[in-house]
This record gives structure tokens, C-alpha cells and sequence, in this order.
């Protein structure tokens, strides 16, 4: 079963938006700002999988310096405190709460994954039969940070039957 | 006053644990609901508060919540859960499990502040 998905950019950009006043910049001083370029590079990501009534998944990229800037606004530490532990956890956490918030925008009967993180660019995960259907791109202090949805092509095909 | 915090995000427990500590909670922290479950049994006395995510490895958040409801030695806890499962239909399902409140991730510190105020845990104005 497929629908056909209405979280456009505007939405993840509303999501990403709360992410930061909430966790990572609740003085308002350093919002993401917006660069629209899809081929920002990163160097590492985490992602969550939606399945059911949308098969998908929502993927959180960035550089290692903002995945590091992350970590201590969500954990409140320095910078150099900041451990590999301390980014993966973080890092896992962002793409559950966007996942979670494009989930609930979906129409009832999709299911959630745990997340899984790679301390490695988002080019070396292959999402199988996916493509990108929307996305956030933007720098954070300088730094490239990225939030996109990937759509399983298998639903796309099942749309088009 | 204590409370349990259950996430298996180590970086949304510390979130959690540093917003309760500020309000004067002695924090605990479990990684699942199970861990929760047994640390619980280990207790003499039963916090006041538990800050329960959904999605977790084990035993999820609702599965927590209907154990807990179902042992009347933990009845007095108030259970708020604190996910990002915000559809209607699942908010529903937790406080017909006996959920008191539910707090949607992202949340601010005020939010949270103020839901354990409208739920008698805290001053209200604890905020401010």
C-alpha cells in the first residue's frame, strides 16, 4: 500500500526549525541557515525507516564539526568534551524526532524504526529502489547540516499500477 | 521527590534528567521499559514522576505504562509520556492506557516545565 506523501520541504523546515529552538539553539543566535543545495557534502548521518502506509526513510546528515556542535547543545558540554558516544547518541536522536514528526504528518499505519547512525558521509549508505523526494539543506555556524526523506520507488511503482 | 527517566536516547535522558534535576527531582535514569520494570521492583520507594518515551528496544513506552497500571504497588506514579508519536490516535491509545500527560518531542524546557506544573509536580510559575 502507498499514499502519496505530503511532507514537503516547508514542513521538514518547520520541524528542523523546533529541533533548534528546542535542543540545539534555544537562544535564537544561530539558526540553519538555508543553502537549498542538495549535494552539500557530510561526513556523517543518521536515519530512521518509516514503513506502512509510506515506506521511506528521513536521513540527518552533516560535517563532523556540526555533528560535534549538536552533541553539545543537546548534552550541554563543552565541545572538547564531547566523545564519539556523545555524537552517535545525538546524532540517532535528531533523526528519530524528525522521523517521529514526518511520521505523525503521514496518513495512520506507518511504523517507526529505532535509529541507526554511520560516523560516515551519507553517500556511503545505499537506500535500495529510493529517491529523494524532499529535503532541507542548509550550514549551521559554517557547517553543512542536511535533513531528507527518501521514497521507496517500490511504492512509487505500486502508486503508478 | 524522584523521578524515572526512560529513553533509550542516553543524550534525551540527560536532556530530561537535567530539566527534573533543576526542579529539585532526584533523577533515575533506565534505557527501556523493562530495565525500567526491574529497577522499579528494586525500589522501596516508588518515584513520584516517569518520563517515558515510546519507541524503545525491549519493552516500549505504552507496554510500560499498561504493566505499571496493572500493579497497584505503583499505582501513585504519574506517567507522562515524552515521544515523538504525535498522532492522534496514538495519544489516545497511551492515556487510555493510563498515561497522565504527554509531551511531544522536539519540546522546550518551558513546555515541560509547565506540563508537570498543570500536573501538580511542580509551582506553577516554576518557569519563571
Amino acid at each position: 500500500m502507498s499514499v502519496e506523501v505530503e511532507v514537503d520541504e516547508n514542513d521538514l523546515a518547520e520541524m528542523v526549525e523546533q529541533v533548534w529552538e528546542s535542543y540545539l539553539d534555544p537562544e535564537g543566535v544561530s539558526p540553519l541557515m538555508q543553502t537549498y543545495d542538495e549535494n552539500q557534502p557530510s561526513e556523517v548521518h543518521s536515519s530512521v525507516s518509516i514503513t506502512g502506509s509510506w515506506t521511506g526513510h528521513v536521513v540527518y546528515a552533516s560535517s563532523r564539526a556540526a555533528a560535534q556542535r549538536a552533541a553539545a547543545a543537546f548534552l550541554a558540554m563543552e565541545l572538547e568534551e564531547v566523545s564519539e558516544e556523545d555524537i552517535s547518541d545525538t546524532l540517532g536522536e535528531l533523526a528519530n524526532i524528525v522521523g517521529g514528526n514526518v511520521k505523525a504528518m503521514l496518513p495512520p499505519g506507518a511504523q517507526l524504526s529505532l535509529p541507526q547512525v554511520v560516523l560516515a558521509p551519507e553517500s556511503s549508505a545505499r537506500y535500495p529502489n529510493t529517491e529523494r523526494i524532499s529535503g532541507v539543506y542548509g550550514l549551521w555556524e559554517g557547517e553543512p547540516v542536511s535533513i531528507s526523506m527518501w521514497q521507496s520507488s517500490t511504492d512509487t511503482k505500486e502508486e503508478g499500477a | 521527590m524522584r523521578a524515572m527517566v526512560i529513553d533509550d536516547s542516553r543524550a534525551m535522558r540527560m536532556i530530561l534528567k537535567r530539566i527534573v534535576t533543576k526542579l529539585s527531582f532526584e533523577a533515575v535514569e533506565a534505557g527501556d521499559g523493562k530495565e525500567a520494570l526491574d529497577l522499579l521492583a528494586d525500589m522501596t520507594e516508588v518515584p513520584e514522576l516517569a518520563l517515558i518515551d515510546w519507541n524503545m528496544p525491549n519493552m516500549n513506552g505504552l507496554e510500560f505504562v499498561m504493566k505499571v497500571r496493572a500493579d497497584p504497588r505503583l499505582r501513585e506514579m504519574t506517567l507522562v509520556m515524552v515521544t515523538t508519536e504525535s498522532e492522534q490516535s496514538q495519544i489516545v491509545r497511551a492515556l487510555a492506557a493510563g498515561a497522565h500527560e504527554y509531551v511531544i518531542k522536539p519540546f522546550t524546557e518551558g513546555a515541560m516545565i509547565e506540563k508537570l506544573a498543570l500536573l501538580g509536580l511542580v509551582p506553577t510559575g516554576a518557569n519563571s
